[in-house]
């Protein structure tokens, strides 16, 4: 039998090189040292994933009309157990991806990880937050129900503070002057087409990028992590040991070319990987179990006693606007997009070949209290939600 | 625990109809009010230090244990040293707040706010408990445990939370006293002021701490006779300078999100703070903020100068654009007393119009936008005074920056002092917003401002 | 080699050329009718629809009534949408505010205890006349094209001011 087994297996790898692609993918150096930080990115790859899969058998039912909506979607709810365990499977990893995917940029910023050569790395993984961010927000309309109805009316008109061609731009989403059918319409075909067919390419050249180069772990892995501002002398590198591809990453200084240890990505990485991604779909299906998706009531524009609440990852941004006075609100726009445009820009403004964050503060120190606005917000936006 | 509080609400009750349910009358309610005004001002300059040194103490000997520094660990030392020292003090002036004039003069108050906020006094207490073993059990293992660093730093961490925690808690009695929710412990915890406060003390206990250190490193430097305890206090003085300006640019958008909710939630106490009496010392507020931040400019400025270190001209740069904000800031909206009185005398409009307004002082846009600068400017002063550090030789700093420091804890004391007194007045005449008077004790209906009432 | 006229393409020059000009061709094709699709409904005009809300006769003086107005929701769906609408008289005046908020177009409503409009999403406060008094609201409450016949109010699908 085993033999019969073998012979197939020839058979398939005569014609399609399978066995040299598996030994390429799953035999590569990694590093060893921190290797439980490393889980985030593939965690985050996971949970899109799950998300994937879901949405796809979400669309088996759901209905992106007006008056069908809401319908198809508490037709669900009351006459199907194992459907809404799906559809409460897409809310709840939903949340814990934006949060996973911001511990994983926090990781890799701190880490340095986006210097000379993996600035593109840096460049698309922001890119794919930033797709992500759109997921989130877009399949936030899709119910709608109140709190979707009245999500798609606020963020629509968030780009209308545009300077000139704010109302365009609204406009352009609505598919009108008002949220409507056409509203959407276009939603739905953004989130399940549009968005998605921009997101997988992206995580196949983020993927494609970190095989390259090589995991670079942080500064821990390295020699470079020897030497402090006192001028200690570098030790020197350690007796022998095989550089495995893909190290060392080219071009890079020889301190923080190769790490020091490495060992298989299969099994001794995809194993962390397997266990903090498998917790992560654990929590995220008691969550679906035990709270699941709520579907309010069916949208009503002639409310007067609903309140609009943000989604938890929107929470700094709401702050944001109820602090920011009238005669500044363009600054609404002007933070978050700049916060993008410099992240983006990173790894061409710190450019040395420092990866220890304790030596370069003048880089980390900015990040760190952007992180704490971020953080500070999001504790004032929720303390104030209590007391509406 | 339940049981324990349906033993001790009637045992309070029966204490509160013993007690005068009438405050102290005529002159001896002013004597009153300054015996407890000072002895709070006392307890929390020592109180607040001593609870950021809890929180920043276990986090410097994390980074000097990662970064293997010794300097680190020598300061993180020090601030043990002064948390055992002074503990006691703040506490004893506390308990005799608390237990002899609180009780004696607002007796009425005392209790029915012990009852409210029962389990947040309760789980205060505890973290009392836990503060003080932890904080003399993290000094005094420090060398019994150095070859164990791991435990010796979880100790401290347990410290920082405890620490936190009480901050917590006695913020969640105080906010409620100034935007009273319903008395269950969830929505107590959850009041409108209570998230903002505790955010704002936690980051400006960090601050106090960082920039009492600064002044108290820089006279320890004058005084120093050999070139490693001057190196070791000129690194800290900057580092602690570094820190509290650190943790001061994060305040305006905290203090500004914590008027908001002051206005949205306890309009009249809003009103008294923006348009009303206590409004010149608001103002003397945000000028004080931009002189703290001008003086660190200064500083950073100063200290890289004196090594011939890169950056300095930069600095010079943004400490003029501070003193611009500051002056923009520091801009009168009333050209009287208080915008109210101003308004009483038929005069608000602007004056180049007869009147005794002032447009550049409004608080929307033009404060709003000197808040925005003061953040910005701090942050590029911060990565710039970063980025010169390394050529920077420890050891050297001429008397001026040290004379700068000293002036940096002194201006972070008054600051102190002026938010106490702006927090405790603007909820007059009311000790529970709308609930209890500070003349009565008496439970009343709210007869504040609201905003169709007001201009 | 024979002399070459140098105007003439080269069979290389007219592969490079020729890959271009295809791709451009199929672009143009493909973009311009996604685009125009994109962009058309912004030159739809809408349908201007006029709408009976009710018996105003019943409002008191000062104090905003809250109507409900139904209006088309556009495009294909015959599904209207129902629409809040505030009436304030003030004598012989009669104003017809709409209740979305010109911040961020949260739904509007009238406060009793503050005697002002309140949006809940950001406390934006408009006043008994719509003015933008108090909190992020950058303009004041929009009001609806009405006319009144004998004490029965119609209302426009249409502000008197574009938001």
């Amino acid at each position: 039998m085993g033999r019969r087994l073998r012979a197939a297996y020839d058979w398939f790898d005569e014609r399609t090189a399978i066995r040299s692609l598996l030994r390429k993918g799953l035999y590569e150096a990694v590093p060893v040292r921190g290797a439980w930080f490393y889980t985030l990115g593939s965690a985050t790859l996971v949970l899109i994933l799950l998300q994937l899969i879901t949405g796809i058998f979400l669309t088996l039912l759901f209905v992106p009309s007006v008056t069908e909506a809401w319908q198809s979607l508490n037709y669900l709810k009351e006459h199907d157990a194992f459907g809404s365990i799906v559809r409460g499977i897409h809310l709840w990893s939903a949340y814990i991806l934006l949060f996973v995917i911001g511990l994983h940029m926090v990781r890799t910023f701190f880490s340095g990880s986006y210097k000379r050569p993996r600035e593109l790395n840096w460049v698309t993984g922001v890119g794919l937050f930033v797709l992500v961010l759109g997921m989130a927000i877009t399949g936030a309309f899709l119910p709608w129900d109140q709190a979707a109805y009245w999500t798609a009316v606020v963020v629509t008109n968030i780009p209308a503070y545009t300077p000139f061609i704010g109302s365009f731009i609204r406009a352009l989403w609505r598919g009108a002057d008002t949220v409507g059918p056409i509203t959407l319409s276009r939603t739905f075909g953004i989130h399940v087409w549009l968005l998605p067919a921009i997101l997988f390419p992206l995580i196949g050249a983020h993927l494609a990028l970190l095989r390259k180069h090589g995991e670079f772990g942080s500064y821990i892995n390295y020699r470079g992590a020897y030497r402090s501002r006192e001028g200690v002398d570098v030790p020197p590198a350690p007796a022998q040991r095989p550089i495995e591809p893909p190290y060392p990453a080219a071009p890079s200084d020889e301190l923080w070319a190769a790490p020091l240890e490495t060992e298989d990505f299969y099994p001794h990485q995809t194993v962390k990987d397997g266990i903090i991604s498998a917790a992560l779909v654990v929590v995220v299906f008691v969550l679906a179990v035990v709270i699941g998706a709520p579907l309010e009531a069916i949208a009503d524009p002639a409310t007067t006693n609903y309140t609009p609440v943000p989604e938890w990852f929107f929470l700094p941004l709401d702050e944001l606007l109820v602090l920011v006075p009238q005669q500044l609100i363009p600054l609404v726009l002007v933070l978050p997009t700049g916060g993008v445009l410099l992240l983006l820009a990173l790894p061409f403004i710190d450019r040395g070949p420092e990866r220890n964050p304790f030596e370069r503060p003048a880089v980390m120190v900015p990040g760190a209290f952007a992180v704490l606005f971020v953080v500070i917000l999001t504790l004032l936006g929720s303390g104030r939600l209590f007391n509406l | 625990m339940n049981a324990l509080l349906a033993l001790i609400g009637p045992a309070f009750h029966a204490l509160q109809t013993q007690l005068p349910a009438q405050a102290p009358q005529g002159n001896n309610i002013v004597g009153a009010q300054i015996a407890i005004g000072s002895l709070f001002s006392l307890h929390i300059l020592i109180a607040g230090l001593v609870s950021g040194a809890a929180e920043l103490g276990p986090a410097i000997e994390f980074l000097g244990y990662v970064r293997q520094r010794r300097s680190y660990d020598r300061l993180a030392h020090g601030l043990g040293r002064f948390i055992t020292y002074y503990f006691s003090v703040s506490s004893t002036i506390a308990i005799l707040l608390i237990t002899v004039l609180l009780v004696g003069f607002w007796g009425h108050f005392w209790t029915t706010i012990v009852t409210i906020g029962w389990w947040p006094l309760f789980i205060e207490a505890w973290t009392f408990v836990l503060q003080v073993s932890l904080a003399y059990l993290w000094y005094y293992t420090w060398d019994p445990l150095r070859g164990f660093k791991g435990v010796h730093m979880a100790i401290g961490g347990l410290l920082a939370i405890a620490s936190f925690l009480q901050v917590f808690m006695i913020d969640v009695v105080a906010s409620y006293m100034l935007t009273p929710s319903a008395q269950n412990p969830i929505r107590l915890a959850l009041n409108p002021t209570s998230y903002p406060l505790t955010v704002h003390r936690t980051v400006g206990n960090l601050a106090y701490i960082g920039f009492a250190f600064g002044g108290f490193c820089a006279i320890r430097y004058l005084r120093a006779k050999t070139a490693e305890d001057k190196r070791f206090y000129d690194w800290a003085g900057s580092f602690g300078l570094l820190w509290g300006v650190s943790m001061t640019l994060l305040q305006p958008v905290v203090g500004y999100s914590y008027a908001k909710e002051i206005q949205l939630h306890s309009y009249g106490s809003w009103y008294k703070m923006m348009f009303g009496s206590l409004s010149p010392v608001f103002l003397w507020q945000i000028t004080l903020l931009g002189i703290m931040f001008l003086t660190a400019t200064l500083y950073f400025a100063r200290r890289l100068r004196t090594d011939q270190a890169k950056g300095s001209g930069i600095l010079k740069l943004l400490s003029v654009g501070m003193v611009l904000t500051t002056l923009l800031a520091a801009q009168p909206y009333a050209l009287g007393f208080s915008y109210e009185t101003v308004a009483a005398a038929g005069l608000n409009r602007p004056f180049w119009e007869g009147g005794l307004i002032n447009p550049l002082g409004s608080m929307i846009p033009w404060k709003v936008l000197a808040l925005m600068f003061y953040t910005l400017i701090a942050i590029a002063a911060v990565v710039w005074y970063l980025r010169g550090l390394p050529g920077v030789v420890w050891g050297t700093a001429r008397r001026g920056e040290q004379r700068i420091l000293m002036l940096m804890t002194v201006f972070t004391m008054l600051m102190m002092v002026t938010m106490g007194f702006i927090r405790e007045n603007s909820r007059g005449p009311f000790l529970i917003s709308g609930e209890m008077t500070i003349q009565g004790q008496q439970d009343v209906p709210s007869t504040q401002p609201t905003p169709q009432s007001s201009p | 080699m024979a002399h070459r006229d140098p105007r003439r393409l080269s069979r290389r020059q007219f592969g490079v050329l020729g890959t271009q000009v295809s791709g451009a061709v199929v672009a143009v094709l493909l973009g311009i009718p996604i685009i125009g699709f994109l962009i058309s409904p912004l030159f739809r005009q809408q349908q201007a629809v006029w709408r009976k809300v009710g018996d105003i006769s019943g409002v008191p003086d000062g104090e905003p009534t809250k109507f409900e107005v139904t209006f088309p929701q556009g495009a294909w769906t015959t599904a209207e949408n129902n629409l809040a609408v505030y009436v304030v008289k003030n004598g012989d005046n009669t104003r017809v505010f709409s209740n979305v908020c010109t911040h961020m177009q949260c739904p509007v409503r009238w406060d009793g205890s503050l005697h002002q409009f309140l949006c809940p999403c950001h406390g934006g406060l408009y006043d008994i006349n719509g003015a933008n008094v108090g909190g992020p609201p950058p303009k004041p409450l929009p009001q609806y094209v009405h006319r009144i016949e004998g004490t029965t109010l119609f209302v426009e699908n249409r502000f008197t001011e574009e938001i």
